[in-house]
């Protein structure tokens, strides 16, 4: 009988979980690294989210072991919803390359890297605090992320559709998502095996409100004076997606009450000529914060993004004025529809104002836009972004990038140059 | 009396231009880059400086540019090659209009600034990605051809028939589609001139990108290729200005963004 | 002066107008027993069927004032109904729409009404934008009505004959106030068909329809009547000039739509217009529930004669709209809480 050549002890599957493993914990070293001890002035309330970082590596915690969780793949799934039923929302949309190359398998060459990402992590399991999600909610926001439930990977776990309307501004659409949310109430009920309550909505749309208070409340002092990085907040807001919201609450007091103080004594974490950048388009996500550490290693100052991973996440508020179900629902659903920027809604004029006002209340000097190679979205937007914004006298770098960290030297040069003429134009120094 | 000196360590040569006080261009050198070009250019800028007599103490400040500005010990600055590409080509640009747009084609890029109406850097878009579209094709091109690169220009203009259409939009398949096109009996002439128009084809596309506007100034040592000059301003369909020394305009911004720096202090 | 402003930026304006509804109410319905008189030009409800009023609505004052030959308009009669309508004007530029929000009798038990319903846990209805659309004409329709009818009973309108004089004051045979208002003096009497003639029974039939509709109406639509109100419509032809304005800044609007998922009325148009600077419609009645709702800073504000009073800020948006009670998540998976029953 003759030996099997290819029988491996470790299936290949194994394998690639252990290897995927180490080098997410590689991409994670590095990124801290470059976040954390690459800069200066960073606050000490900031360190709670740096550690919290290490929460997806960290074999030990298993906060989320024993807990109902659901995941979602998108901002478009309404949190205060699967508070209410008793269940906690991990928002799974990845940033690491280690897992985008795992995905690679499955998709095609050109795909969106964070849905690649997200594929890649779903197919090796590896849910951060021990958590098993026992549904995935996936809205049909844009095109490859629609398909992701007909990814084959090792994953067992649920896919739920959450229909999201195209466009909406006509009446057609309002009624098409109120139904879908109804839906994914209905579906989310069985799931949990809770009914949804008017108590329990009103205490879950209340306790989002509070972490919203304090994320408002951040960009009040932001605009005050530059006391904290723009990696920092990325940051900070991405680790909202998996953490605790009562203690990411907690955290963002302690670290407003500080960042506070230093607008008070003027402690600024660059100097005054510093450009200072609106980022927008395909959002960032840790450890994929290239582009944002490149543009402030190169001298600039993220002084807000439009970030769906970001700046976007908190923002948008619920009005309810009757607190029963019959208005709460409604008001939820408008939260989510209504004042969205995301490009995957037709019309996405509210986008230019949202831009063109942020610039000016955060006095940005320029705005930088990514597009993810393959977001077809973005992409289509960034020249009708461009020329709205120059209309108004706002200058804009457009850079098309990936999770790939080979195009660092291609996008240093780019970002470099662009915060050069930025400067430039605030210090009005001419040659010749 | 006072020097400012901007080296451009660009990916096949450095260069360095040498300003006095009144901004006239008293020296400069174009050295190969090699493969150390630290060392490299340490020892560009002291054989300028011991040829023309000038002693190190009369360098009032240094800016270097290009791929390899970080790593270059001496520099007391380092300016990204669009701001430095831009201020040079402004003060070389002798013509009446008003400049408003840069093209470069390098060694290993190529890329189209546009200006705004104040001078300001208002746009630009860079191939940076693939050798199609750069000096480094025109190299490949003159080896396959078989003669000097600096003869590229000549053979355009003894070119009677249509240019070749040179396809392949990689550099190594075009390589191979020169040879193939030499071997069925084509001319140098018609290969030599195709491979100024393909080129100057995907220079008009980034261009078109980069918004660009009259006038327009060519820069970077290829635009001593009167050729390539020549297919430019048919593909873009405008008067293109070439300057006095091409392939030096960028290091002479960067000399310039030295007295600027000196003066701001 | 900014920490008073601050403050009102704050504060719940709701409250504050229920109260101001209250007071309101008992002045107008109970004061002439005080033997208050406030005008007979009052521009809100204030009926003089009900017993106790201190004033009458503008609104008779107009019909009767209309009530006269186009001759008369040239002479010493017509001068009644120009003062009447400056003596209008003057009361009402203070104070602006807000006399339907903060004052109007009939708009306060229309409120009061919602109370109950909310009470009861009822679902409240709302107009889709089509029918939003077609509806609101109808107070202009109403106005209209009003002014040509008395103007028809003393002239001849596109060769008409005179229209009877039956008709009287002929929104008021078919106001609500009318039947509503004196039922919180005890009052009864106005319920009634006149049998008199066709015109009065045609009338006061119509007259009890419109009672019905609007104690229903009001049940399931808030502010059901204000939408059909011809003060409303004669309130809003006059409103660019009000001392109190409500103005928008539409670049700073993120389009969320919380003022107009407030609105009673329903005005869609306070979220979806970023353009226009007066925001007012000819449906609002300046209640300032939209301000109240708006997230953001400084997008919609009110002013009296320039100087502003009330902003719409984000801070203010969460004190009114949200709750920091503490919130225990039950999110132990069904093992675990079966585990603990057992411990228990």
């Amino acid at each position: 009988m003759t030996k099997n050549k290819s029988q491996n002890t470790i299936s290949r599957y194994e394998r690639m979980k252990k290897t995927s493993t180490v080098h997410l914990a590689m991409e994670y070293a590095k990124s801290l690294k470059e976040v954390v001890d690459d800069f200066p002035y960073n606050p000490e309330s900031m360190y709670f989210f740096y550690d919290r970082m290490n929460a997806f590596l960290d074999a030990e915690n298993t906060d989320l072991a024993n807990k109902k969780v659901i995941a979602t793949s998108c901002i478009f799934v309404p949190e205060e919803i699967i508070y209410a039923l008793g269940a906690i929302p991990l928002r799974i949309c990845n940033g690491a390359y280690s897992y985008d190359q795992i995905g690679a398998e499955f998709m095609p060459a050109k795909a969106c890297p964070l849905v690649k990402s997200t594929i890649g992590q779903l197919h090796v399991n590896n849910f951060p605090m021990g958590a098993k999600p026992q549904l995935i909610v996936n809205p049909t926001s844009c095109d490859y992320k629609k398909k992701m439930p007909e990814v084959e990977t090792a994953s067992e776990i649920e896919f739920y559709t959450l229909e999201l309307p195209a466009t909406k501004e006509t009446e057609a659409s309002k009624s098409y998502w109120i139904q879908s949310i109804d839906a994914f109430i209905k579906k989310l009920e069985k799931t949990t095996g809770n009914k949804l309550t008017r108590k329990k909505l009103k205490e879950a749309i209340n306790l989002v409100s509070q972490a919203q208070q304090q994320y408002r409340r951040l960009h009040t002092i932001r605009k005050q004076g530059p006391v904290i990085w723009g990696k920092d907040v990325i940051l900070l807001s991405n680790s909202y997606f998996f953490e605790d919201i009562r203690k990411w609450t907690e955290q963002l007091e302690k670290l407003n009450d500080e960042l506070e103080v230093r607008v008070e004594n003027k402690q600024y974490v660059v100097k005054e000529n510093a450009p200072k950048i609106l980022l927008t388009g395909s959002p960032s996500i840790f450890p994929n914060l290239k582009t944002p550490v490149l543009i402030e290693q190169m001298g600039g100052l993220i002084v807000a993004d439009e970030f769906c991973s970001s700046n976007r996440l908190l923002y948008d508020t619920v009005a309810v004025d009757e607190w029963f179900l019959y208005d709460m629902i409604p008001a939820l659903a408008d939260r989510y529809l209504k004042p969205c920027t995301c490009p995957n809604l037709t019309p996405n004029t509210d986008r230019d104002r949202k831009l063109i006002n942020t610039a000016k209340e955060f006095s940005a000097d320029g705005v930088i836009y990514q597009a993810f190679a393959g977001c077809q979205l973005y992409e289509m937007e960034s020249l009708r972004i461009a020329k709205k914004l120059e209309q108004e006298g706002i200058p804009m770098l457009y850079i098309e990038t990936d999770y790939n960290p080979d195009d660092l030297g291609q996008l240093s040069t780019r970002i470099e140059a662009f915060l050069e003429s930025l400067k430039a134009k605030k210090s009005k120094t001419q040659i010749a | 009396m006072n020097i400012y000196c901007g080296i451009d360590i660009g990916s096949s040569s450095i260069k360095i231009a040498l300003l006095n006080e009144e901004v006239k261009l008293i020296a400069h050198s174009i050295s190969p880059t090699g493969s150390s070009f630290r060392k490299n250019a340490t020892i560009a800028l002291d054989n300028l400086l011991s040829k023309h007599q000038i002693s190190q103490t009369q360098i009032k400040y240094v800016v270097s540019t290009g791929y390899g500005r970080k790593l270059f010990p001496t520099a007391d600055e380092n300016i990204s090659e669009i701001t430095a590409n831009a201020t040079g080509s402004k003060h070389s640009f002798k013509n009446q209009s008003v400049l408003r747009s840069i093209i470069n084609i390098g060694g290993q890029d190529s890329k189209v600034i546009v200006l705004d109406a104040n001078g300001y850097v208002k746009n630009f878009v860079m191939n940076d990605k693939c050798a199609a579209g750069t000096g480094r094709f025109l190299e490949m091109a003159a080896r396959n051809l078989e003669v000097d690169i600096d003869d590229l220009g000549e053979l355009h203009f003894a070119n009677k028939k249509p240019p070749l259409a040179v396809n392949s939009t990689c550099a190594v398949f075009a390589e191979s589609e020169i040879i193939s096109l030499l071997a069925a009996g084509h001319g140098k002439e018609e290969i030599a001139s195709g491979i100024h128009y393909s080129i100057a084809r995907r220079i008009a596309r980034l261009a078109s990108r980069a918004g660009i506007d009259d006038a327009v100034l060519f820069d970077g040592g290829t635009a001593l290729n009167k050729g390539m000059h020549a297919a430019l301003e048919d593909e873009l369909m405008r008067d293109i200005f070439i300057p006095e020394h091409p392939q030096i305009t960028t290091a002479i911004g960067a000399a310039l963004l030295a007295k600027q720096a000196v003066e701001n202090k | 002066m900014n920490k008073i402003k601050h403050k009102i930026n704050l504060a719940n304006i709701s409250r504050f107008r229920t109260i101001i509804q209250i007071l309101s109410f008992i002045l107008i319905m109970y004061g002439g027993y005080a033997a208050i008189t406030i005008s007979e030009r009052i521009p809100t409800f204030a009926c003089p069927y009900a017993t106790g009023s201190a004033g009458t609505c503008y609104l008779i004052a107009m019909q009767h004032g209309l009530h006269i030959t186009w001759a008369d308009f040239a002479s010493y009669r017509g001068f009644g109904f120009y003062t009447g309508l400056l003596i209008f004007l003057a009361w009402f530029i203070v104070f602006n729409k807000s006399w339907c929000g903060f004052v109007c009798p009939l708009g306060s038990i229309q409120d009061w009404i919602t109370k109950l319903r909310k009470l009861l846990g009822i679902a409240f209805t709302k107009y889709d934008s089509k029918l939003f659309k077609k509806l609101r004409f109808i107070k202009f329709i109403v106005l209209g009505l009003l002014i040509l009818i008395p103007l028809g009973m003393s002239n001849s309108l596109f060769g008409l004959p005179h229209f009877s004089h039956d008709l009287g004051a002929p929104f008021c045979q078919i106001c609500p106030g009318r039947t509503v208002l004196p039922l919180f003096t005890g009052s009864t009497s106005e319920l009634f068909i006149d049998f008199a003639n066709n015109t009065t029974i045609f009338m006061s039939t119509l007259g009890i329809i419109i009672f019905v509709t609007f104690i229903i109406g009001s049940f399931f639509k808030k502010r059901f009547f204000c939408f059909f109100c011809p003060m409303s419509a004669l309130q809003f032809l006059f409103s660019r000039i009000g001392l109190l304005r409500m103005t928008k800044v539409g670049s700073v609007c993120t389009k969320c739509g919380n003022c107009s998922r407030v609105c009673d009325i329903g005005i869609e148009q306070i979220a979806e217009d970023i353009t226009s600077k007066f925001i007012v419609k000819d449906d609002c009645m300046m209640c300032f529930k939209c301000v109240e709702a708006c997230p953001e800073n400084d997008c919609l504000k009110v002013s009296f004669a320039g100087i502003s009073i009330l902003n719409s800020t984000d801070e203010g948006f969460f004190k009114r709209y949200s709750d920091s009670k503490t919130f225990k998540i039950d999110t132990d998976s069904k093992e675990l809480i079966d585990q603990k029953k057992k411990n228990d």
